[in-house]
């Protein structure tokens, strides 16, 4: 059996479930942020498996997938920073004991 | 249908960024000056510099049909259009923040510049005319608009910027994966191009491959999150309330302005033809507008707090604007679309309107919570007597809120519900209006607490120069805007002739 | 040279200038006392009567005597109701823009006098005279009734405000309010009879509408009603009978502001308002019949009730109700006639051509309006000066006034002379013309009319005679008001006043050889007119009007001073032998108690209110407090969801992306 188009973007969509249900999941601050990461990089997967298949002339899915990874390092840095900071004052990062603002 | 976009060659293609440009250098520039002078209001002196400067650079382009970057930038009407309202924000913003950033005590330079570099995002956004231009902008804005949120470093405002981040994140994973599966189907990255594609796919067939269904619909949910639609609009009450106050004033406007430009650009102009493909997503801009509006309107009356109140407000704002959307969807007129279309320019109308509206009433509290401590509507109560002025002020923009004339509200929900009326959505509109009618019981609780009841303290609310300037370039053109209304309305028109 | 449009913009835009100017920027650094804001509405006020002189004698000298001005555009919206703001610069704005803009610069030139010892200021008083001037420049210049209608509210407004100036005064603030009511009711009518004109035809403008009455597209009961509508707006504001009851209480007001609001041009508006639609009344012959014999009515009405009141404000007051009834009886019974001979068929002319006539069919009201501007303000003005000196308006208090102010005697007896109309002033001329179109039309309303001269000369020289003949009588008796020594007011309320007086003499003479019908109807019925003289050799239908007429009056002054100098008959003797006819004008054919008591007390509060009170209580309360209540407790549910938990927001945000789905799949 040859890997086909449909076998990256199936693992993709598993990959971004996965993401995507780790985020609403987890209560650590850090792993949300990395679950977020995972939902990235399976869109990664998708464009460069597009790129390959669809428009194999082409680079743009690969140079697209290189901005997304660019972005994704400097949103990273900018969490971390406010999670530390919530750190500061909290001593805690249990996103459930982080609802002061509510209704 | 298919505008000439001009490539012309003489012109070097960072020229089509250069407003741009200088923004980012004015931004890099702040933050070293910071370093270095003790007078911090230099900082603010720089940066108003800076937007003219911009601004005065973007106006040249109107009225031109350019692209640069072989079309990943475009600066025509439309975007000059929304240029100018960033930066025009971005300016009372930064008039408006002259006591403000004093509670930052350090990082004065920072604050400043990370203003500049959301507008630069949002310039971009309205600007972008490929599918990466378009995420790495809103990433762009977005980051910036985190990083502001949680200037403040109390507890609320740092827990607003978490959350911020983090459903941010999400959401743009979201619009991500959309327009992944956007450019798998048709190959292409340009917005034109894809329009193209998507047309030469459908033109024939009755219904969307599964494929482009689920990247509409995950388009919309992302770009969703960005003007607040009900249910993405969970994080505007708290990041509202938590952040400060001057930010929550250019994220409810700028931000929210961004993102209907972005709106414009890829969703309304992209899938504009074939017909049924505009009306279905005229239908999902219908129906999560029934739910913005009903929702936020009811949720928005039991709030004590202003700033929260004026975050559902903002977010009910949204749902009247979705019902321009819905009306350019499924307008009946063939091609209206391709410009000339009663209710884009509505749209551009209202969303000038608002940003007078919201960051008038934003600065009023700005100025009122410095001297106060509190965004509590209780503790309003005889600010007419304390500072009749400022009350006034206060008072005309929520009036505009509600959409009362001679304020400019009351011309902007005009024009949309008219060009909604014409699109046969007259029961949207009925609805929208009784919406309107909710929404005034919220607006004038504030009112009444301000004008009948006594104060506390008789002491005086003093307001420093600039953000009085503020204050009064909003009023000012509310009523412009309510009076006058036919003159902007030519400008909007003029703005349609955008396509990608 | 013509007057370019711009400045014809200018002429109601300086008084908005100024009032912008007083009430925003001059406020914040200038004390109320100060008299800063009387020169700057009087300069440009002045300014704008100075283009309005200009606007008038540029329209007289154009051919066709109107000004094209381009729209200004208010709201733009494509293919859909598009509002234009424009104006019109024709004979009858030109007229109405020279007597409103000249009358109020006069009148404010007096209040820097006549306010000077007001606690209150010059600052209100001012700005609401800006406002109104603007407003009322606004009402005679706007080609469309719906702005029309914009200016006649916003001059109703300032009428209000300007009656209730003293607001302290219980009076005075009754009286504003009852002229409020009491003209609404009359505006209802306006706005109804807009809102069918626009209804059957699409438009406000009013050329338009014209064309629409003259060539026949707008006829039948709609033009009937449509013109009785406006007809009712006009009664209002003119105070015709049977709305006539607010006018005599506005005296409360500052004088100037009687002057200039409730006598020379405010209530003039009526008047105007017919003649600006006169083509709608003409095509309509039941509505123009309604104008003649609700004006000639009112004529003789008013004017018994002048002759038995005793505040000099209020026999001038009357004499305005009569005045405007004989204005209004000019325009009905030149149109009724014309009416008659279109309908007879006697009439052949082109559409064009009966545009003209009819528009020029408002030659006759409009001189009169005109005429009476310059008299009655100066009577008003004249009142103002008298009370200056005595503190009072009850002319039993008054009395031998006219050796310590010669000036206001000599102006007063010009202007009652006028208003009586002796020859060769102006009155004379304006009222003679208005007998002779009554006498044409119909008999029995010219009868009313010639009753009308003799009762008029009468009240009016009753009023010299009581004020400024016999010996003083000792003024005003309140505490703390010494008035022993009279004086004669100072220069700056006595200059308006010989002005005025010169235009109470002059301005009659416009229409000498029929100069003033020729520049209204063109040169269409331009025949038979006289000259200074031969006035009295001129017969109409074989009826030497003009001796009849001046005959009457002198009669009415002669049986005036019998009774008050020679003391023949005393008023006394003629109030017992006329008893009743004396209790029906004293009380005001007890038309305050009809409408104060029976209807409002009576039927009003105790039978229909009630009713609504306990409808309001009972049913729409409950419902809304309902529906209110629900709304509230729907939010505080509704707000619970928002529990402050991040990852609920974003299985918020997955929910979405089902809603948008599902909205796709089943909706689209």
């Amino acid at each position: 059996m040859t890997v086909g188009l449909e076998h990256y973007l199936v693992l993709a969509a598993v990959l971004f479930c996965i993401g995507l249900y780790g985020a609403l999941t987890r209560r650590n601050a850090v792993v949300i942020l990395m679950c977020i990461e995972i939902m990235l990089n399976a869109v990664n997967l998708t464009l460069i498996a597009f790129s390959r298949y669809v428009v194999p002339q082409l680079l743009t899915g690969q140079v697209f997938a290189i901005f997304v990874m660019v972005v994704a390092a400097a949103e990273v840095a900018v969490g971390v920073a406010i999670i530390l900071a919530i750190y500061r004052g909290l001593t805690d990062i249990d996103v459930n004991n982080i609802n002061l603002l509510k209704w | 249908m298919n505008p000439i976009i001009f490539n012309l060659e003489k012109l070097p293609d960072w020229f089509g960024v250069l407003p741009e440009i200088i923004l980012l250098v004015f931004a890099a520039l702040v933050i070293i000056l910071d370093l270095f002078v003790s007078q911090k209001k230099i900082l603010a002196a720089v940066s108003l510099i800076g937007i003219i400067a911009s601004g005065a650079l973007s106006l040249g382009f109107w009225g031109t049909e350019l692209s640069f970057f072989n079309g990943l930038i475009l600066t025509d009407s439309f975007a000059v259009f929304f240029k100018l309202l960033f930066l025009g924000v971005s300016f009372l913003i930064v008039l408006a923040s002259e006591d403000y950033v004093n509670s930052f005590r350090r990082l004065q330079g920072e604050y400043y510049a990370l203003l500049l570099l959301a507008t630069t995002g949002m310039m971009l956004m309205a600007g972008a005319g490929d599918i990466t231009t378009v995420y790495v902008s809103l990433e762009l804005t977005g980051i910036s608009l985190y990083a502001l949120t949680g200037f403040l470093k109390d507890r609320k405002s740092t827990e607003a910027a978490l959350k911020y981040l983090l459903l941010g994140a999400i959401a743009s994973a979201v619009l991500l994966y959309g327009l992944a599966l956007i450019f798998g189907i048709t190959g292409k990255t340009g917005l034109g191009e894809i329009a193209r594609a998507v047309q030469a796919q459908l033109s024939g067939s009755a219904s969307v491959s599964p494929a482009l269904f689920l990247g509409l619909v995950l388009l919309i949910a992302g770009f969703g999150f960005k003007i607040a639609s009900i249910p993405f609009h969970m994080w505007v009450p708290d990041v509202y309330e938590g952040a400060p106050t001057t930010v929550t004033a250019f994220l409810s406007v700028a931000s929210k302005a961004a993102g209907f430009a972005i709106i414009m650009r890829v969703i309304t102009s992209v899938f504009a033809a074939p017909d049924w493909l505009a009306r279905d997503w005229a239908t999902v801009f219908a129906v999560l507008s029934v739910l913005t509006m009903t929702a936020a309107n009811i949720v928005a009356i039991p709030q004590s707090n202003i700033k929260r109140m004026l975050g559902y407000s903002s977010i009910a704002q949204a749902g009247y604007l979705m019902v321009g959307l819905a009306a350019l969807g499924s307008s009946p007129f063939p091609g209206a679309l391709a410009g000339m279309s009663p209710a884009q320019s509505g749209v551009l109308f209202f969303l000038a309107s608002y940003a007078f509206t919201n960051l008038g009433a934003f600065t009023a509290i700005t100025i009122i919570a410095q001297k106060i401590g509190s965004d509590e509507i209780a503790d309003y109560a005889g600010m007419g007597r304390r500072s009749p002025l400022l009350a006034l002020a206060l008072t005309f923009c929520l009036v505009s809120l509600i959409g009362i004339p001679p304020a400019s509200g009351f011309m902007a929900k005009f024009y949309i519900f008219r060009a909604a009326v014409q699109a046969d959505l007259l029961w949207l509109v009925i609805i929208a209006v009784i919406n309107s009618v909710i929404s005034a019981y919220y607006y004038l609780r504030v009112v009444k607490v301000m004008w009948l009841e006594s104060p506390p303290s008789a002491e005086k609310v003093p307001s420093s120069a600039l953000p009085t300037v503020s204050l009064a370039v909003s009023c000012l053109g509310v009523l412009a805007l309510g009076t006058i209304p036919g003159l902007i309305m030519k400008l909007a028109e003029m703005v349609n002739q955008f396509m990608p | 040279m013509t007057i370019p449009y711009q400045c014809i913009w200018l002429i109601m835009l300086l008084p908005l200038a100024a009032f912008i100017a007083n009430g925003l920027f001059l406020r914040p650094w200038v004390k109320k006392q100060s008299p800063a804001y009387g020169y700057v509405t009087i300069i440009a006020i002045a300014a704008s009567a100075a283009l309005a002189i200009w606007a008038l004698l540029s329209v007289m000298r154009t051919e066709d005597h109107v000004i094209p001005v381009p729209d200004v555009s208010w709201a733009v919206i494509e293919g859909g109701v598009s509002i234009h703001l424009g104006i019109i610069m024709d004979q009858l704005s030109a007229l109405m823009a020279v007597v409103v803009s000249v009358i109020s610069l006069t009148v404010q030139i007096y209040s820097l006098g006549y306010m000077a010892h007001d606690e209150a200021g010059y600052y209100r008083y001012y700005t609401f005279m800006s406002l109104f001037t603007f407003a009322m420049l606004g009402l005679s210049l706007s080609d469309n009734l719906l702005f029309t209608f914009v200016f006649w509210e916003l001059v109703g407004l300032c009428s209000y405000l300007l009656i209730g100036f003293w607001y302290h005064k219980k009076s005075a603030a009754d009286a504003a309010k009852k002229a409020f009511i009491v003209t609404r009711i009359g505006d209802f009518g306006f706005l109804a009879g807009i809102l069918i004109l626009y209804l059957n035809t699409g438009t406000f403008d009013i050329a338009r509408l014209h064309e629409l009455a003259v060539t026949g597209v707008l006829t039948g009961t709609v033009l009937m009603w449509a013109a009785i509508g406006l007809f009712a707006g006009a009664i209002g504001k003119s105070a015709q009978f049977p709305l006539h009851v607010w006018l005599p209480d506005a005296m409360e007001g500052p004088t100037p502001v009687s002057a200039l609001i409730h006598s020379a041009t405010m209530v003039c508006a009526g008047v105007f308002l017919v003649a600006r639609t006169m083509p709608l009344f003409v095509f309509s012959q039941p509505a123009i019949t309604l104008v003649a014999v609700i004006g000639g009515f009112t004529a003789i009405f008013a004017a018994t009730m002048g002759l038995t009141a005793n505040d000099i404000k209020r026999v001038l007051a009357y004499s305005t109700i009569s005045q405007i009834g004989y204005m209004m009886l000019g325009l009905g019974s030149v149109g009724m006639t014309l009416a008659g001979e279109i309908t007879s068929g006697a009439l052949h002319a082109g559409t064009e051509e009966l545009l003209i006539i009819t528009k020029g069919a408002v030659a006759i009201g409009m001189f009169h309006l005109f005429t009476h501007a310059f008299f009655k303000a100066l009577l008003f003005m004249g009142a103002g000066s008298v009370s200056h000196a005595t503190g009072t308006f009850d002319m039993r208090l008054m009395g031998g006034l006219r050796r310590a102010m010669p000036w206001t005697y000599a102006t007063f007896l010009i202007g009652s002379l006028s208003l009586a109309g002796i020859w060769p002033l102006a009155g004379f001329w304006s009222k003679d013309e208005i007998l002779a179109g009554a006498f044409r039309a119909q008999p029995v309303l010219f009868a009313l009319a010639l009753i009308t001269v003799f009762l008029t000369a009468f009240y009016m020289f009753r009023a010299i005679f009581m004020t400024f003949h016999g010996a003083y009588r000792g003024g005003a008796h309140e505490a703390g008001h010494e008035h022993g020594h009279l004086h004669e007011s100072p220069w700056i309320m006595v200059a308006p006043l010989v002005f005025l007086a010169v235009m109470a003499v002059i301005a009659g003479w416009w229409n000498l050889n029929g100069d003033f019908n020729r520049f209204f109807a063109h040169e269409a019925e331009a025949q038979g007119f006289v000259s200074f003289f031969t006035v009295f050799a001129h017969r109409v239908d074989g009826m030497p009007l003009a001796p009849v007429s001046l005959i009457v009056a002198i009669l009415g002054i002669f049986s005036a001073y019998a009774v008050y100098i020679r003391r023949w008959v005393t008023a006394e003797t003629l109030g017992k032998v006329f008893r009743p006819l004396y209790l029906l004008f004293v009380n005001k054919y007890y038309f305050d108690r009809l409408y104060e008591d029976i209807i409002v007390r009576q039927l009003l509060m105790r039978g229909l209110f009630r009713a609504f009170a306990w409808f309001d209580r009972n049913g729409v309360d409950g419902a809304v407090d309902a529906v209110a209540e629900t709304v509230i407790e729907g939010g505080q549910t509704l707000r619970r969801i928002q529990t402050g938990q991040l990852q609920l927001y974003g299985l918020f945000i997955g929910i979405g992306v089902v809603i948008i789905a599902i909205c796709v799949i089943f909706f689209g």
